[in-house]
């Protein structure tokens, strides 16, 4: 029970500390938005390019994004005091990756209004699948960014090093999650194996990584 | 003979070829506290956060009322606070919910209130961590580990950035964690604030121990040179 209390209040915490900065939702949604912009325009703004655009968006908006809830501890110094209140340091793993699931799935949000409009796509018939399929990626994407965010925590120049590390293994994510978006918009069979990849992402990352942050943590 | 709150055998840590810490073996009762004094760099910051579970030793054991700094690190961790350089504090959330934040976290009850007015912070209990000052910070962080009701209280330099009323509430909280029969490790090298609440003076020198005494032992001129490095 104090175990989800904790992690339910560190995730609060920095959904509280970014509602009132709004510095990392804003930075990942105006690169979003000009990622969809300039894909539009070089591709064209057609329904069938939507869902690479969506993902590859989400995905790059998320290289930006995912270090920002770990890294904010360390430029706050309140890194050490985190790690030393008790209880396993995976409560931490969780709080961490449910806030930026929280902060991907309103990027999410944005995005999807965004290509319904801009894209002429016919969104809203199959919104709740759409959804559900942005947050099963989402979910994959915080589960492996949290950890990374933990590993180039004491990295000299992580930025550059986070989207090297991200990307290769956040790719099935981006591969699974154009395929399964295709066939959401477009009816088409075959919907449930990319749906099975995204699934067992998640849940080989949701299961390793809480794991390995605990380990990555010992002594940040 | 007092129960022991603090035993350290051999305890030492070194950062890469460096040792910050090396050989320290010390016992400390319940009911006492500890001054450790020292130059920059003598390994004081180490100490306590080996004591605190932040750093692993590299040799050597401890154990803080009888759990094992290493195998019993959540233990420690639950009856321990420690109030660093860094107050710790996010700067965006208020002085009340920065404790609140803490009293979920420490897995203690939320006495914010209560300790917001010990320490002289009730009136800007909703304001922005941001706008306070350096002492101010430093108070809320003791207000957190008055919260915390911890047995070990580790503080590091306790001094720094408070007035003479804000001095005397480390008094106040050394105090009641010994009166509670908890242990208390202050680690400065502004000995003289520090002097009256010690029980026990180690000094610290490049890692090494080199003082050990009751604190009544120790001269004025003696603590000016561990202090200094001139030992």
């Amino acid at each position: 029970m104090s175990a989800w209390r904790r992690t339910v209040a560190l995730a609060r915490k920095d959904l509280l500390l970014e509602w009132r900065g709004r510095e990392t939702i804003t930075a990942m949604a105006v690169l979003a938005l000009l990622v969809v912009l300039l894909l539009g325009f070089v591709l064209g703004a057609e329904p069938p390019r939507a869902p690479a655009i969506l993902w590859v968006a989400l995905a790059l908006a998320a290289m930006l994004g995912v270090a920002r809830p770990t890294q904010a501890e360390v430029e706050q110094q309140a890194l050490e005091t985190l790690l030393l209140y008790p209880g396993s340091r995976e409560h931490l793993y969780w709080g961490k990756w449910a806030a930026l699931t929280v902060l991907l799935t309103v990027l999410l949000a944005l995005l999807l209004v965004t290509l319904g409009v801009l894209f002429n796509v016919d969104l809203w018939a199959k919104l709740p699948a759409l959804f559900g399929v942005g947050v099963l990626g989402i979910a994959g994407l915080s589960a492996v960014g949290t950890l990374f965010a933990a590993l180039v925590i004491h990295v000299r120049g992580r930025e550059l090093l986070m989207p090297l590390l991200l990307l290769p293994v956040a790719l099935p994510v981006v591969l699974g999650g154009v395929r399964l978006t295709e066939a959401v918009l477009t009816d088409a069979p075959g919907g449930g194996l990319w749906f099975g990849m995204l699934a067992v992402f998640d849940i080989l990352f949701l299961l390793v990584a809480p794991i390995l942050y605990e380990v990555v943590m010992e002594e940040a | 003979m007092l129960p022991i709150a603090v035993q350290t055998q051999g305890l030492s840590r070194r950062f890469d070829l460096h040792f910050a810490l090396r050989d320290l073996s010390l016992t400390l009762p319940t009911a006492s506290a500890l001054l450790v004094v020292g130059p920059n760099g003598a390994g004081k910051t180490t100490l306590l956060r080996l004591l605190a579970t932040s750093l692993r030793p590299s040799a050597g054991r401890a154990t803080v009322f009888g759990h094992d700094l290493v195998r019993g690190a959540d233990a420690v961790r639950q009856i321990t606070a420690y109030v660093g350089t860094a107050h710790g504090m996010y700067e965006g959330l208020t002085a009340k919910e920065n404790l609140a934040f803490a009293a979920t976290m420490g897995g203690r009850p939320d006495q914010a209130d209560a300790v917001l007015k010990r320490v002289g912070l009730f009136q800007v209990a909703h304001k922005s961590v941001r706008t306070f000052s350096h002492g101010m910070k430093r108070r809320l962080a003791l207000a957190r580990a008055w919260m915390l009701a911890p047995r070990l209280l580790l503080l590091d330099d306790p001094f720094s950035g408070l007035d003479a009323e804000g001095t005397l509430l480390v008094d106040t909280l050394v105090a009641e964690v010994k009166s509670a029969g908890g242990c208390a490790v202050l680690a400065t090298h502004e000995w003289e604030r520090g002097l009256h609440l010690a029980d026990t003076i180690i000094g610290l020198a490049r890692g090494r121990q080199v003082e050990a005494a009751p604190a009544a032992e120790v001269s004025g001129p003696r603590l000016r040179a561990l202090a200094g490095g001139r030992v």
